[in-house]
């Protein structure tokens, strides 16, 4: 059993709106290899991606499973990146879907969140969606080296992660990532948004196994130090999910947002092939 | 001398002004978080750097992403055009106020955050300027090409640095540069999935001993290195026998995925631009 500290956790409601796609005038985004592309995928309600779905194959881009929320006040928009974490609830606050109930499943540009397909129906844009925020500030209390990122206390329980005899964290992935392939969001701070994993080239992914990546899965980026930052160091173990789907740009691919970091090797990945959120809390 | 289309390209003006430095407002927690999570107050981005210039080392400071001498910006879809027609080498004229008519060029460009151009003046210029004053860049570069080497891309390179680079030929496909050396792609970081026409590319030093490694602890501002298995096309991401030749214009940083950014004056997919690591390697003696 790892003890945290949950008991003094917040539960916090925040909420923000269905966002709407955008597209700038001039359409066009160059791919890797110069080409025009016309993207889409993110933004709005998908209504045909979902966690436990491939990352890869989308013609589409940064492909935001179900629904991608965010709210036009900035201050109010990054409280609720902040505090959201996988796993939290989500609940319909207006419109013909007032009532239901979604769970997060990862923060890109904005907040995602998944609800079933009969859900999907009634929603529409701009209707106002309620996360009861709970886990920032969690700590493992036995492993002070490993810090908790928007990870809820319900997904760390639900997990599967065990202590080793050498007093490792076993943490149940579906693939390790080698630290040169991670690519955009290496700019940003850990506690915002993901970072892309770099698709290019293609027979780096096969050669590495995480080609066939899906949404949701639990994975870890070796010989990374993303306790403050994202970047380099050898050693160091950032376990992360996959939320969004791949992409045609240089630098991009299916992101990873962080979850539990550290600049050590006190985490251990355990390959495990359904290590996805989609089962994990029962999502589908 | 390597054949060029120097003569199709368009010479046109972009003009800054002398960028103030900035700090986060309300609830003015200014600092910044380093690797090992302290917090850390020192000078950054933009402004007049009096003291460090062109060519000075560029590890050590007192500061986070210094970008030596005059660092410029425009507005919004101006300073677009002004970061992406600057080309490394490209004159730039102090148009008002005590400098006004002080000639210097550009040396380098940040990213995301900051989005400078960053121009080298001598001091006793420096001295006469203030940040708002005006300085003009006369663009030129942008569509720079070898005639017989169509694949290798440049940009921010003025046609007058890609004359002094000392590029040769070898064989029919590829040609040589003389660099400070070169950078595995596992240290690219900040700027990677970014656009690569007008910003910085961050070598990351969070891991000093893979840093320390490749011969870049005595890194200096103009030096050119190289990074392997990078493609700076169109944006910056790892690939697999690309090449990109960058130009180091921003200090080092406290930061995890962080460290002295450089700006891309070449690159290619395929293995067709040699470095060749050399001591001499810096645009300031290549352009003085």
């Amino acid at each position: 059993m790892l003890r945290t500290n949950s008991n003094d956790l917040i539960t916090m409601a925040v909420a923000g709106y269905v966002s709407a796609p955008m597209l700038a005038r001039s359409p066009y985004q160059p791919d890797t290899e110069g080409v025009g592309r016309v993207l889409i995928g993110m933004s709005g309600i998908v209504y045909n991606a979902r966690v436990g779905d491939p990352a890869f194959g989308w013609a589409g881009d940064h492909v935001e499973p179900s629904v991608s929320i965010a709210h036009p006040d900035f201050g109010i928009d990054h409280a609720m990146h902040y505090l959201s974490c996988v796993g939290n609830e989500a609940i319909v606050a207006s419109g013909s879907a007032l009532g239901a109930q979604g769970v997060v499943t990862g923060e890109h540009a904005r907040l995602l969140v998944d609800f079933a397909p009969s859900i999907l129906e009634l929603l529409c844009i701009g209707d106002r969606i309620l996360i009861k925020t709970r886990g920032r500030g969690m700590k493992l209390l036995d492993f002070p080296s490993v810090l908790v990122k928007k990870t809820s206390p319900d997904l760390l329980n639900r997990w599967g992660i065990r202590v080793s005899k050498e007093n490792k964290l076993e943490v149940p992935v579906v693939a390790m990532i080698p630290a040169h392939l991670m690519g955009s969001g290496a700019e940003l701070t850990p506690e915002y948004v993901d970072q892309d994993l770099m698709t290019g080239d293609r027979d780096e992914l096969v050669r590495h196994g995480i080609n066939k990546l899906r949404l949701g899965d639990l994975v870890a980026v070796m010989n990374t130090d993303h306790t403050y930052g994202r970047g380099y160091k050898l050693g160091g173990v950032t376990i992360g999910i996959i939320i969004h789907g791949d992409s045609v740009m240089t630098g991009h691919g299916p992101g990873c947002q962080d979850m539990l970091v550290s600049a050590d090797s006190t985490i251990e990945p355990i390959i495990t092939p359904n290590a996805n959120i989609a089962g994990i809390l029962g999502i589908c | 001398m390597l054949k060029t289309n120097i003569e199709q390209l368009v010479k046109i003006s972009v003009l800054g002004e002398i960028a103030n430095p900035t700090m986060p407002g309300l609830p003015a927690s200014p600092y910044i978080v380093s690797a090992n999570g302290e917090p850390i107050l020192v000078p950054s981005f933009g402004s007049i750097v009096y003291n460090i210039a062109l060519g000075d080392r560029a590890l050590g400071w007192a500061g986070e992403l210094i970008q030596p001498g005059v660092s410029i910006k425009a507005g919004e879809n101006a300073n677009t055009a002004l970061g992406v027609y600057a080309c490394l080498g490209n004159r730039a004229r102090v148009m008002n106020g005590p400098a006004s008519g002080a000639i210097g060029f550009v040396t380098g460009k940040s990213g995301r955050f900051a989005e400078h151009v960053i121009c080298h003046f001598e001091s006793d210029a420096m001295d006469k300027m203030a940040p708002g004053d005006k300085v003009q860049i006369q663009g030129h570069g942008v569509g720079l090409q070898l005639v017989d080497f169509p694949k290798i891309q440049f940009k921010s390179c003025s046609p007058k640095l890609l004359e002094a680079l000392d590029l040769k030929p070898v064989g029919d496909l590829k040609v040589s540069i003389p660099v400070k050396g070169i950078v595995p792609s596992v240290l690219a970081g900040a700027g990677a999935g970014l656009g690569s026409e007008n910003g910085a590319l961050n070598l990351q030093t969070s891991d000093p001993g893979l840093f320390s490694k490749c011969g870049l602890d005595d890194l200096c501002f103009g030096d050119i290195v190289a990074i392997a298995d990078w493609d700076s096309r169109y944006g910056h991401g790892y690939l697999r026998q690309a090449m990109t030749i960058g130009v180091v214009c921003q200090g080092g940083s406290f930061r995890s995925g962080y460290g002295p950014g450089v700006v891309v004056i070449m690159t290619s997919k395929d293995d067709l631009i040699q470095p060749i690591v050399s001591s001499g390697s810096n645009i300031k003696q290549l352009l003085e």
